[in-house]
């Protein structure tokens, strides 16, 4: 038997694996009969929308204090409020999420922090909607707590849906919501709280996988966590690399920041936002580059790569000794362009 | 009319859905949770959806979305961070079932993209073009990531020692 035989045996034997799809289908009915109404979200285009606040002015925020109660948030760097200009060449820019995390439980905290466009509202349909969202894992001796923390700006808390069972009325820190506790269900603990803005703000602590929490526990952890939720926000995360300036026309739709034990990863989404981002920006590893060499960039080497239409370029050696890819279905030329101006580090 | 669509399309592709899934992720649960979170957005969005040349495809490519920008970053975190399981030992090889759950453990090692690539070749049998089109990246990409995923499976595994196992 050779490897790739070997690879399928194995996904064919694993297939009575896979859940039952009654169960599946009912769970996802019962999400789907809580909603009064049908929520179409209209991607929206953003002809002289205002451009993603990008501050400089706070401080990283998720990393952990140093002692395991302190509140993580972000404290600002200077007073005043957050500048509304994008730094351009001046340096990277960190990137400001839309809320702020007050607490953490204690514990190591890894994070992926994005803030994307959800789409319109039905009020604005052309006028897109930001979202914030944390992801985080934080491990405390052998717990791994897994805590979501995430806008959900189309979606009012009546819309609610839990993944493990129903939800109740409750109210934390004056704001009106929802919850549901399962500790041994997938969802664990789930809060849905009145947003000020309009729609809900989700929050979620479950026990990861093989790792194990009580009830109770997870409920207080949600609790404090949705409680400590500030609007707006201005704890900020920093990027391995900046996008500057782009072409007439394109934007930013969004940003995904991550630091963790495989190391610190950023990726943008550039394009209108109105359709999907024409072009993405991102970290990668240098096992991926391939393509033949093309201009350079910044001092950089690059390689290109053109397949049917879908165009890469690889800015070599751009962070820390990686590779940066800037890819998308565009012309060459736009795809430079949007290379040249990023800001990287030095 | 619209719900009864969506309720079609659910029905006629929720099985293979969730199979996908669970080559994903590795683990039942969390192949349902993906899928359910993956059914609600998919109402919500269905007028755009069925209007898409693909639908399934779209689905697919959802259901793709979800495992690498969530669960399996979890989990990717998870195994970084726990010990190296033990090499099989040639008294695993003994019978098939060893030799897949060997396998299956190494699958649940990979980075999360190579294993996306490696389940959509070699269980949802799609071309590299469709695999690139599908995770919106490059066909070179996909090749990269197969070729690392293979290097990274065949490490320490011994094809011809487990086939004279099973001819002994």
């Amino acid at each position: 038997m050779d490897l790739e035989n070997l690879i399928k045996d194995t996904f064919t034997a694993h297939e009575p694996d896979a859940p039952d799809s009654d169960q599946v289908l009912a769970a996802a009915r019962r999400r789907l009969d809580r909603k009064r109404a049908v929520v179409n979200l209209p991607l929206a285009a953003g002809a002289g929308v205002v451009l993603l606040v990008l501050a400089a002015v706070a401080v990283v925020a998720l990393n952990r204090p140093a002692h395991d109660d302190q509140v993580a948030t972000g404290a600002a760097r200077t007073s005043g409020p957050p500048t509304v200009e994008a730094p351009v060449e001046a340096g990277i820019a960190d990137l400001t999420m839309p809320f702020s995390l007050g607490w953490l439980p204690p514990g190591k905290a890894d994070y992926l922090a994005r803030r994307i466009n959800t789409g319109g509202s039905a009020a604005e349909p052309d006028k897109p909607v930001y979202g914030g969202e944390y992801m985080l894992t934080v491990t405390s001796g052998r717990q791994v707590l897994l805590v979501d923390v995430q806008e959900m700006r189309t979606m009012p808390i009546e819309q609610a849906s839990f993944k493990s069972g129903p939800g109740r009325p409750v109210t934390i820190g004056g704001r009106a919501g929802v919850e549901s506790s399962h500790s041994g269900g997938p969802g664990g603990y789930e809060v849905y709280l009145t947003h000020p803005d309009g729609g809900s703000l989700y929050v979620n602590v479950a026990a990861q996988p093989g790792s194990t929490a009580a009830e109770q526990q997870l409920i207080d952890a949600g609790r404090r966590v949705a409680e400590n939720v500030t609007f707006p926000g201005k704890t900020t995360v920093t990027p391995a690399f900046s996008l500057g300036k782009l072409p007439d026309g394109l934007r930013m739709c969004a940003f995904d920041v991550e630091k963790g034990p495989s190391g610190p990863r950023t990726g943008y989404s550039v394009g209108t936002c109105g359709t999907r981002p024409a072009i993405q920006v991102h970290s990668a590893e240098s096992a991926q580059v391939s393509g033949t060499a093309g201009q350079p960039v910044q001092g950089h080497a690059t390689r290109y790569l053109d397949e049917n239409g879908y165009r890469t370029v690889w800015i070599l050696k751009a962070v820390h000794g990686a590779p940066i890819a800037v890819a998308g279905s565009r012309p060459q030329e736009e795809l430079y362009a949007v290379a040249d101006h990023l800001v990287l580090p030095q | 009319m619209v719900m009864a669509d969506y309720e079609d399309f659910v029905r006629a592709h929720l099985p293979r859905l969730l199979r996908y899934a669970t080559m994903l992720t590795g683990e039942r649960e969390q192949a349902a949770d993906l899928v359910q979170d993956v059914l609600v957005k998919a109402y919500r969005r269905w007028s755009r959806i069925s209007d898409a040349e693909h639908p399934d495809r779209y689905v697919l490519r959802m259901v793709t979305n979800g495992y690498l920008s969530w669960r399996r970053s979890r989990s990717a975190r998870l195994i970084a961070v726990g010990d190296a399981p033990d090499e099989a030992r040639p008294d695993d090889f003994a019978s098939d079932h060893a030799v897949r759950e060997d396998m299956w453990q190494r699958l649940a090692r990979l980075p999360r993209r190579q294993r996306a690539v490696v389940v959509l070749r070699y269980y949802e049998q799609l071309a590299d073009a469709d695999i690139a089109d599908l995770l919106g990246c490059a066909q070179a990409t996909v090749r990269a990531h197969a070729r690392k995923a293979l290097t990274t499976l065949r490490h320490g595994l011994d094809i011809d020692r487990m086939a004279q196992a099973k001819e002994s």
